[in-house]
């Protein structure tokens, strides 16, 4: 695909509305749902707002036979247009790109030379034909002194396990300025693998209708993610901003293998990867490598900054990491300093980005648990103490799931480190994956907590579909889950808010003053037009690296 | 506490270098001197009051501690990203706060240096130590009057006579050198009341003392509280003193710590002089000027060695346990005062120089865990904005900021920090 965006002048733009913009004969210009839909089926999508830029994302279905993941169909030529109005009279940027079946159709490129801080329309032509319209706001100028920053949160959404009824509650909300997606966009499951509740109900089932391995499964994955009509209407809302997780590829997965790929039947973890991130560098509105281009390199990490209130840090916390540490006799592992989570140049790269005065929020997009989840936590003296006669014990005390940063301390440690040596203030990582919804301290030592202080905080959404721990052990809400919960809290003090039962979605709202976290739970994944309502809020206030309830919701 | 004190003026007496006046109040006696011929009463109609709470952090400002702070800062203009500047200790700090420039145009990088010329390390407290004019200096010629209510010897010396009025700190506690919030807020309102400046200059020094003097452990906490209790006390009674006498719609009040605070266990304790002294191109060519979170260390040696030598005092440095980095003076803009390395504890450490037991207090600051302090801008004046604002604001922000306030122009070659309003 080459991109080739035009600059459009006012002189141009004037001229749009009466005879049309850059040989796009707007007369005529077939915009019925029923055309649009023939070419533009998996809908539109932004991402990755920049104060003059942001990824515009489409797929076009050139002929029937031009399937996902098929490799069939025509190159395609697609036109962009950026409007700052709805009916797409006063357009400031366009141009035109190629597709071909090699990208399997997608057409993702950058929208530059954008005012800060604007709202703005942008569609796709293809023969005559436009595409649903999409929106868009772009991020404030870097040095901007912006007063408040609105984001809706989610992650961890498996269509065979209900509808995304939490995206369409996000897609109406007119108040956001992008969507945080924290990974588990989708799942590599094939139909009855995992679905909804105890038994693995398929409430839909996931196409292909096995496991995804190759290229073309990934593709048609994404593709069936994509034609689901409340995921489509959100990314036509709002722009996301993502980090992915293990599901984009397979379970559980690190750098050189995971616990759902057998090499033995489904060949090179290496090659599967390949696939499913060559896959999500097509379908996903994101810059992965320096650029929107294919092939530039496989590095999600990056940052994005609202002006000086706040810079987001996405991390990539499964493309470095070791293998996990099984529970059992290799426990003390996890706090083997060998192993990591986050590889040498992310770490490095992620202290850099919390330390300096750029913004006075720290956001990290964060695709697992970093606040201790232990039993017990032990004081950091102590766990050196017994292991120095031991060795059997992890330095911060056993915990319930390594796959997180507890199956990683020493890099947890690291950064905790950081933080409190440098005096780095206003630090919230904000996190997917664990399937509830969390707020907690980060304690310097969880065994000591809270006299030892707190670093930053952590909010975590909940799951739009996939099971929670009542989902798992088939009870009631508010039953067995209650327990769990209060154990947790008991032994980990520094946890504040947790929630084993609901689905959702969560809005984080940033001002100078605080962040807050909204939890919204939908009322069934299994009913398609579900209701939501505000469960809880938690905050943290400038200054002060704890969370506390908020007495009341967002707006 | 905040009932009107009954003050008046016991006598004034003419001295070789000003006015001495001595005010009871509150059933204790006040001295201040002011300079000979100082204008009888303020040139502006808007008053600027420095308020600062030395050692306080940023999340210890809340509405159950700290609930006078936490008004003022939530009816004014609140910074929440405010950082002290290196080296985060007191005098510095006050210096960049009254000059708006870095101490490498100052001569003031520390509390304590190593002076060459005497031989010795020491404090720097006297007035011949500040080489840039402060707003203080900068306000009087311009005709304004102004005041210094400084709870802190050392500090009192640092800035001497450059105020038209200062307070003569007393009574002062002997273990921490300064003076307790109490008298320290009745002077500020005898000086407002009885002087009324265009710009008054106040440390409070409790919270900061209480935390480096107490040796308990186990009742830091309690100790700590007491002093955030008793400093907000005491800014609610300055606060309203200025609304009772029909001040507070032209005042602005600039409220700020100079730098946070930090506490070690006793064995986390970094000593450098014996390992740099077991080093033997080094031995006995060292000197380290303890500041509690930071080490200042001087190359004593033959000029021709230094640059071999303090490399390998980094060296040295970088393998002790507790330290956090090593940089050149430059690097932090200190100036040649700060000697030839500047080196960091992490957090929950500190430095013990030359020997061991020199520093035996849990509580220190200067090094990065410090930097960050509330600092917050409120008052009725209509200068002062109502929010909160993302810039990062410093300690060396605050001259720019008063001066901005009565039109004075910026110094020659200019403030190393800006105007917050």
């Amino acid at each position: 695909m080459h991109p080739h965006d035009v600059p459009v002048d006012r002189r141009t733009v004037l001229a749009a509305g009466t005879a049309g913009v850059a040989g796009v004969a707007l007369v005529g210009l077939a915009t019925d749902a029923e055309a649009a839909a023939r070419y533009f089926r998996h809908g539109v999508a932004s991402g990755d707002p920049m104060p003059t830029s942001v990824i515009l994302w489409t797929r076009v279905t050139p002929t029937q036979a031009a399937t996902p993941g098929s490799g069939n169909g025509p190159a395609a030529t697609v036109t962009w247009q950026v409007a700052t109005d709805a009916a797409f009279r006063r357009i400031v940027r366009q141009g035109t790109v190629t597709t071909t079946a090699a990208r399997d159709h997608t057409v993702k490129l950058d929208a530059t030379g954008l005012r800060p801080a604007t709202d703005y329309h942008y569609r796709f032509l293809h023969r005559g034909v436009a595409s649903p319209a999409g929106r868009v706001r772009t991020a404030p100028a870097a040095d901007a002194d912006v007063a408040g920053l609105r984001l809706g949160v989610a992650s961890c959404a498996n269509l065979q396990a209900g509808w995304f009824a939490a995206y369409r509650h996000l897609a109406a909300r007119d108040d956001l300025d992008a969507v945080l997606h924290l990974g588990d966009y989708f799942y590599e499951y094939g139909p009855g693998q995992y679905g909804h509740g105890f038994t693995d109900l398929d409430v839909r089932t996931h196409q292909p209708p096995h496991e995804t391995v190759t290229l073309a499964d990934y593709r048609q994955r994404h593709a069936q993610y994509k034609s689901d009509p409340d995921l489509q209407a959100l990314h036509a809302r709002h722009p996301f901003i993502v980090t992915w997780d293990d599901h984009e590829v397979t379970n559980d997965q690190w750098a050189e293998g995971a616990e759902n790929h057998q090499p033995g039947t489904e060949g090179d973890f290496a090659v599967r990867r390949a696939a499913a991130q060559r896959a999500y560098d097509e379908w996903m509105p994101v810059r992965m490598g320096p650029t929107t281009g294919l092939g530039d390199g496989t590095r999600l990490f990056r940052r994005l900054r609202f002006g000086r209130l706040a810079e987001l840090s996405l991390l990539d916390l499964r493309s470095h990491r070791s293998g996990q540490v099984a529970l059992g006799p290799g426990l003390p592992g996890v706090s083997d300093p060998a192993r990591t989570i986050t590889g040498r140049a992310q770490m490095e790269w992620l202290k850099s980005s919390l330390q300096d005065d750029r913004a006075v929020w720290k956001l990290v997009g964060n695709p697992v648990m970093i606040a201790p989840v232990v039993f017990p936590p032990l004081p950091a003296d102590l766990a050196r103490g017994i292991n120095d006669v031991t060795g059997l014990l992890p330095e911060d005390g056993i915990p319930y799931n390594t796959d997180q940063w507890d199956g990683y301390t020493a890099d947890r440690r690291e950064l905790f480190r950081h933080l409190r040596d440098n005096g780095v203030q206003n630090t919230v990582f904000l996190t997917g994956d664990i399937h509830s919804g969390w707020a907690c301290d980060l304690p310097v030592d969880a065994g000591t907590y809270p006299l030892s202080g707190s670093v930053g905080t952590e909010l975590v959404c909940t799951s739009v579909t996939s099971n929670n721990l009542k989902d798992i052990t088939g009870t009631p809400p508010r039953t067995t889950s209650v327990a769990v919960e209060a154990a947790i809290q008991t032994a980990n003090r520094h946890v504040k808010y947790l929630n084993f039962d609901d689905h959702g979605f969560s809005v984080l709202d940033v001002t100078p003053e605080r962040v807050q976290m909204d939890w919204f739970v939908v009322s069934s994944r299994r009913d398609r037009i579900a209701g939501a309502w505000r469960a809880a809020s938690w905050q943290t206030r400038a200054g002060t690296q704890r969370v506390r309830p908020a007495a009341g919701g967002i707006v | 506490m905040c009932g009107r004190q009954e003050s008046g003026v016991r006598g004034t007496a003419l001295t070789r270098r000003g006015v001495l006046t001595a005010v009871s109040a509150g059933g204790a006696s006040y001295l201040f001197s002011s300079a000979l011929g100082a204008p009888a009463r303020a040139k502006g109609r808007t008053r600027v009051y420095v308020l600062v709470v030395d050692g306080c952090r940023p999340g210890e400002v809340n509405r159950l501690l700290t609930p006078n702070l936490a008004a003022l800062r939530d009816g004014g203009l609140d910074f929440p990203q405010a950082h002290s500047m290196p080296v985060m200790e007191t005098i510095p700090n006050h210096v960049m706060m009254m000059t708006g420039v870095r101490p490498d145009r100052s001569g003031v990088p520390a509390n304590a240096v190593y002076d060459g010329a005497e031989g010795n390390v020491r404090e720097l407290d006297r007035p011949t130590d500040l080489r840039f004019p402060t707003v203080i200096e900068r306000l009087g010629r311009a005709g304004y009057t102004t005041g210094t209510v400084l709870s802190k010897e050392y500090l009192h010396g640092i800035f001497g006579e450059r105020a038209t009025h200062r307070w003569e700190p007393a009574p002062v506690v002997p273990v921490s050198g300064h003076a307790p919030d109490l008298f320290t807020v009745q002077a500020a309102i005898t000086m407002v009341e009885r002087f009324d400046p265009d710009l008054l200059f106040v440390n409070l020094g409790d919270i900061d003392r209480l935390g480096h003097t107490d040796l308990t452990g186990t009742s830091l906490q309690l100790v700590r509280q007491t002093a955030l209790l008793e400093a907000d006390l005491q800014v609610g009674r300055f606060v309203g003193m200025l609304k009772r006498t029909g001040r507070w719609e032209r005042s602005v009040l600039v409220v700020l710590a100079d730098h946070s605070m930090d506490w070690s266990l006793p064995h986390a304790v970094v000593s450098l002089q014996p390992r740099l002294d077991a080093v033997p191109e080094l031995a006995g060519k060292v000197v380290i000027a303890d500041n509690g979170g930071a080490d200042l260390l001087y190359w004593t040696g033959p000029a021709a060695e230094r640059r071999e030598a303090v490399a390998r005092m980094r060296e040295v440095a970088l393998t002790h346990e507790g330290v956090l980095s090593v940089h050149s003076p430059a690097e932090l803009r200190l100036g040649p005062e700060a000697g030839d390395l500047v080196v960091y504890c992490r957090a929950g450490w500190r430095f013990s120089d030359p020997t061991f037991v020199d520093n035996p207090i849990p509580g220190n600051h200067g090094h990065p865990v410090t930097r960050p302090i509330p600092l917050f801008i409120a008052g009725g004046s209509p200068l002062v904005r109502r929010g909160s604002s993302t810039l990062t604001a410093r300690t060396v922000d605050v001259a720019p900021t008063v001066g901005a306030v009565f039109g004075l122009p910026a110094p020659r070659q200019g403030y190393d920090g800006r105007n917050l309003l």
